[in-house]
């Protein structure tokens, strides 16, 4: 058996897991190994990647603009147009805690720059309160996968196939059976859920992190909503319209809640029938704000937390992972430790959160 | 009042001149104002389709053709459209003097007026069927009544069905069999009898009897489940009372429940494959043997299994000039395919149809055979007045994947596959993966035993050698671009079509450049439709299990999850996420400006009215109303009297700290 080697592992189908791969091989010039089936698009969405997302910390929006035009550059270069477009969506919430946190969403995301405004139609339920941020940019990765793929493929990124072992040593490097090949890995990093549920040992568990039981619901067509895309901040539900007028709702809960909360969401007026759900579950954080860095401080790297934002964060891991950080960069991600705790005396980074 | 021109000749039908019918009691009925001819026994879709109306309505790139798969709802006409108390076509029994219309996707009130019956073809239901989410099934949005309670609940009454019932009344068990069609038997008769077996018709005949003389088993006809999960199903039930016709939805509890559902039958992929003319080979058996029933007097068979070559002699017998066989195996062999041969029907193997279209100048379909390879035949193009269609079968997992069963896609046979074990839910028969009757009817007592934990049976396929009777070809794919007709995946209430071909011209590829791929489309999946997007490699074969479950379209009953937290609960002062955002210790001021405005919450408190950069914010409106505003405020600035710069909207105002905050004023702010 041969042997060889590789900066990182990557473990992970989402955007951002695939996007660092590419990144952190093709910009950075590490060696790199992926592991994350490309058709994980073919199941039904849990999340969305939006350039704006229910956030109210200054530095997180700072970091999303700088990254949010590299990221839109790289995936149309990836995907062409159909890889990305802009659309409106609309943060609405009902309950007075939704409803002041809303305010500060808009204030903050009016600070810097980014229109954001009071929705003033009527195709909301009564008593609920929206605000559209205008302009955002939605990925649409998961559509042209083959030619993510292809762009893998250049940046020399090595794939490795969902039923080949990956060993997680405890300093986060790793062994990797690859073919006949043995593969050491310099450092492993768990970049989304699924990776970090499926590794992720009790003892190694983040004190930072909760496990979530989620869902995804998908509907019949219905009547045009009030926007492309909607969020919740009382339930965490995300709701996205397709082309032909079917809804992907997804969020904490089971389908039965996921349906339940959209149908709350949306009104009497959009009466839906559901056309497909999954059950799954995903990762959140006690503080709402996403969390990197190595698990302990000295294992593998995790990405967890980032909402919908995760891949337009993407350049700005890869190069705070490179140790090619930004001032600003590196102080976010020291901000946003996944061994940080409650108790800590630096700076709360807490937010929303993709749960809210 | 319209004729019975797709009713076989009593004297001549032989095996189909109509089991169910009684041809002495004529009556006639009313669908959408036409006056439908029909006899005791036929459904209204069986009459309908005895009538010549074999289309049900129009799309923008065609027709499509009326089948019990895609067939509208209806409601008698005495209560109005609407989702009140919908029945089905193929479920509902003809009754004399009755009056009804049907719910289309647009729900056309036209339709029955004078005008529309004038402008209406007369062999369409001139329904609009442009909607991507095909017809509507209004039962499914219906909550459900609490039905009756059993140990046992079979759903589907084919022999597996049959034979899981018996089972469970043998065990001590009551049971109640939901079956969707008129009578109990299923679909085995159409595929013959092995050496030493009983004819099917014996076989049904003999457990029809004992059920009907089992006090522990409730047979309910007409009953289609479309939900289920342990313990409980959904079914929508079509009763007859006082000679009217009603349905109910109705929640059916047991302990143990037996999915019989049996399988889809495939629909071979090419261009204009649901076009009006065309039929399944299950559906056009079930036609003519129950009701006589057999649009056109010519007939193209395109199959790649054995069981379209019996239905082919038997229709052969009852008078219908039987065209040729297309096969889509090179060299297919099966008892049948010897019957026929003496039958003198032609049959052209290794051949698929490639596209079909409307006849020009006549009814039926002009049709482009090919061979497999892709090449063309020698003796080209050829028409016939229907076209049977049999594209393999598909173990029906719908209720299956609805109650959190699995599966994965089985290469060799071209399927997918029932995997793992749901609590309290077995499947049995064709549904299970079975083939062969007796192994259908093993498997269906073998699936008490699993519920009651008793000895298993031991289920053994009894299938003939493949040297004599070559297995079933995955369903036949033709190319894309072989005819401007749509081709569909499957032939169901969905309406999913095969993307496509990429236009040629460069002008029309600069305009498809980055639109997302067909692949991405979101939409509700039967389970066949993901079986040819897989055989299509639209869905990865890994991914078939996952997708087939994802995209079931799911009726939630039963068990309800946690209620979510109420939405109304208070907002705190500060709430957690300005944890920090003003340094460690902010303190809270009220706050007012010199034009007595109203504050925005969320709206940033900066030390100058010059000051912009968000960073430089040292604090931040939390509460507001007409009269004050409370402002949280870095250490350091809270000062009576302070000025500081109000940022909204892009500008900048003056406001003042009124005084610190205390417990009282929260109190009067509310």
């Amino acid at each position: 058996m041969s042997q060889t080697h590789v900066d990182f592992a990557i473990v992970g189908a989402t955007p951002q897991a695939r996007l660092l791969a590419g990144l952190l091989a093709g910009t950075h010039g590490r060696t790199v190994l992926l592991q994350g089936e490309s058709h994980a698009g073919y199941g039904l969405p849990r999340h969305l990647d939006l350039s704006v997302g229910a956030i109210t910390r200054p530095q997180t929006w700072a970091l999303l603009g700088d990254t949010v035009p590299e990221v839109h550059r790289l995936a149309t270069r990836i995907g062409k147009r159909g890889a990305a477009s802009r659309l409106d969506p609309l943060v609405l919430a009902r309950s007075a805690a939704g409803q002041a946190a809303l305010g500060h969403v808009r204030h903050m995301t009016s600070a810097f720059g980014l229109a954001a405004e009071p929705y003033r139609g009527k195709a909301l339920p009564g008593g609920t309160a929206g605000v559209l941020l205008r302009d955002a940019i939605l990925l649409q990765l998961t559509s042209a996968e083959a030619a993510v793929d292809d762009w893998l493929q250049r940046q020399g990124v090595l794939r490795l196939a969902q039923d080949e072992s990956l060993t997680i040593h405890a300093d986060g490097s790793g062994l990797a059976r690859h073919a006949d090949t043995e593969v050491a890995v310099g450092q492993t990093i768990l970049a989304d859920d699924l990776a970090l549920l499926a590794h992720l040992t009790p003892a190694q568990w983040p004190e930072l992190f909760v496990r979530q039981a989620a869902s995804t619901v998908l509907t019949g067509p219905v009547a045009p909503l009030a926007a492309p895309v909607l969020h919740d901040l009382d339930t965490g539900l995300w709701v996205q319209q397709q082309a032909g007028g079917a809804l992907v709702a997804f969020g904490p809960g089971a389908t039965g809640t996921t349906a339940r909360h959209l149908a709350a969401l949306i009104g009497e007026d959009h009466r839906f029938e559901q056309a497909g759900q999954s059950d799954y579950g995903r990762i959140a954080t006690r503080d709402g704000a996403p969390a990197v860095g190595r698990l302990g401080g000295t294992g593998a790297d995790v990405l967890a937390g980032f909402g919908s934002i995760g891949a337009f964060l993407a350049p700005a891991v890869a190069r705070w992972l490179c140790g090619a950080a930004t001032p600003d960069e590196a102080a976010w991600m020291g901000a946003h430790l996944v061994n940080r705790r409650r108790d800590d005396a630096s700076p709360s980074v807490r937010d929303l959160g993709a749960a809210a | 009042m319209m004729a019975q021109p797709a009713r076989l000749d009593a004297a001549k039908a032989g095996a189909f001149s109509g089991a169910a019918i009684d041809r002495s009691r004529p009556l006639q009925f009313r669908l959408d104002g036409r006056i439908i001819a029909g006899f005791a026994g036929d459904t209204l879709l069986s009459a309908v389709l005895a009538a010549g109306i074999d289309t049900a309505g129009q799309r923008d790139d065609g027709p499509l053709a009326l089948t019990e798969r895609f067939a509208p709802a209806i409601v008698p006409a005495s209560r109005g459209r609407g989702p009140q108390r919908p029945l089905a076509m193929a479920r509902t029994p003809a009754q004399d003097g009755a009056d009804y219309v049907t719910i289309g996707p647009d729900d056309s009130r036209l339709r029955s007026g004078r005008l529309a019956r004038l402008l209406r073809p007369a062999r369409s239901l001139g329904l609009r069927l442009d909607a991507q989410h095909g017809l509507p099934m209004p039962w499914r949005t219906l909550p459900g009544a609490a039905g009756p309670h059993a140990e046992l609940i079979v759903v589907g009454g084919g022999v597996a069905g049959m034979a899981a019932a018996l089972a469970g009344a043998k065990a001590g068990l009551s049971v109640i069999v939901l079956e969707s069609a008129p009578v109990l038997g299923g679909h085995s008769r159409l595929f013959g009898t092995l050496d030493g077996e009983d004819t099917p018709d014996a076989t049904i005949s003999r457990m029809r009897d004992e059920i009907a003389a089992s006090d522990a088993i409730t047979v309910m006809c007409h009953a289609e489940v479309f939900a289920a999960r342990t313990g409980i199903v959904r079914a929508h039930i079509t009763t007859v009372d006082d000679g009217i016709v009603s349905a109910s939805v109705v929640d059916l509890t047991a302990r143990a429940i037996v999915l019989a559902t049996g399988t889809v039958e495939r629909l071979p992929i090419f261009a204009g494959n649901r076009l009006p003319g065309t039929v399944g080979t299950l559906e056009a058996f079930a036609l003519a043997h129950h009701y006589a029933v057999w649009p056109g007097r010519s007939a193209v068979f395109a199959t790649g299994s054995n069981a379209a070559y019996r239905l082919a002699m038997l229709a052969n017998d009852a008078g219908v000039d039987t065209r040729r066989i297309i096969d889509s195996r090179p060299r297919p062999q099966s008892r049948f395919i010897e019957f026929s041969r003496a039958y003198g029907i032609t049959q052209t193997t290794g051949s698929i149809i490639a596209a079909a279209q409307p006849a020009r100048g006549g009814p039926g379909l002009d049709l482009l055979p090919q061979l497999t390879t892709g090449g063309a035949l020698q003796d080209g193009a050829l028409g016939a007045e229907r076209l049977v269609l049999c594209g393999g079968w598909q173990p029906e997992l719908t209720l299956w994947h609805m109650a959190g069963g699995a599966s994965q896609w089985e290469a060799e046979p071209a399927r997918l596959a029932p995997l793992g074990q749901v609590d309290g839910i077995v499947l049995a028969g064709s549904a299970a993966g079975w083939l062969s009757r007796q192994a259908c009817l093993d498997s269906g007592t073998d699936a008490v035993a699993q519920l009651l934990d008793h000895k298993r049976v031991a289920i053994a396929e009894r299938l003939l050698d493949p040297i004599y009777e070559t297995p079933d070809a995955p369903t036949p794919v033709a190319a894309a671009d072989a005819g401007p007709a749509p081709a569909f995946l499957d032939g169901g209430q969905r309406l999913s079509r095969r993307a496509p071909p990429e236009p040629k011209g460069m002008l029309s590829r600069l305009v498809r450049r980055g639109r997302p791929a067909a692949t991405a489309m979101l939409e509700p999946l039967a389970v066949a439709d993901v079986a040819a997007r897989v055989q299509l490699g639209q869905v990865p074969p890994i991914s078939a299990g996952v997708v087939a479950r994802e995209r079931v379209a799911m009726v939630t009953i039963g068990r309800e999850d946690a209620p979510s937290a109420t939405t109304d609960t208070a907002a705190p002062l500060v709430p957690d996420f300005l944890a920090g955002r003003f340094g460690p210790s902010p303190t809270l001021w009220t706050l007012a400006s010199p034009d007595g405005r109203q504050f925005d919450v969320g709206a940033l408190l900066q030390p100058d009215q010059d000051q912009r950069d968000p960073f430089a914010a040292i604090g931040v409106v939390v509460r507001a109303d007409r009269e004050m505003a409370i402002a949280l405020v870095a250490e350091g600035y809270g000062e009576v009297g302070r000025v500081l710069g109000l940022r909204e909207n892009g500008r900048s105002t003056p406001v003042h700290l009124v005084s610190a905050y205390g417990a009282a004023s929260d109190a009067a702010l509310g």
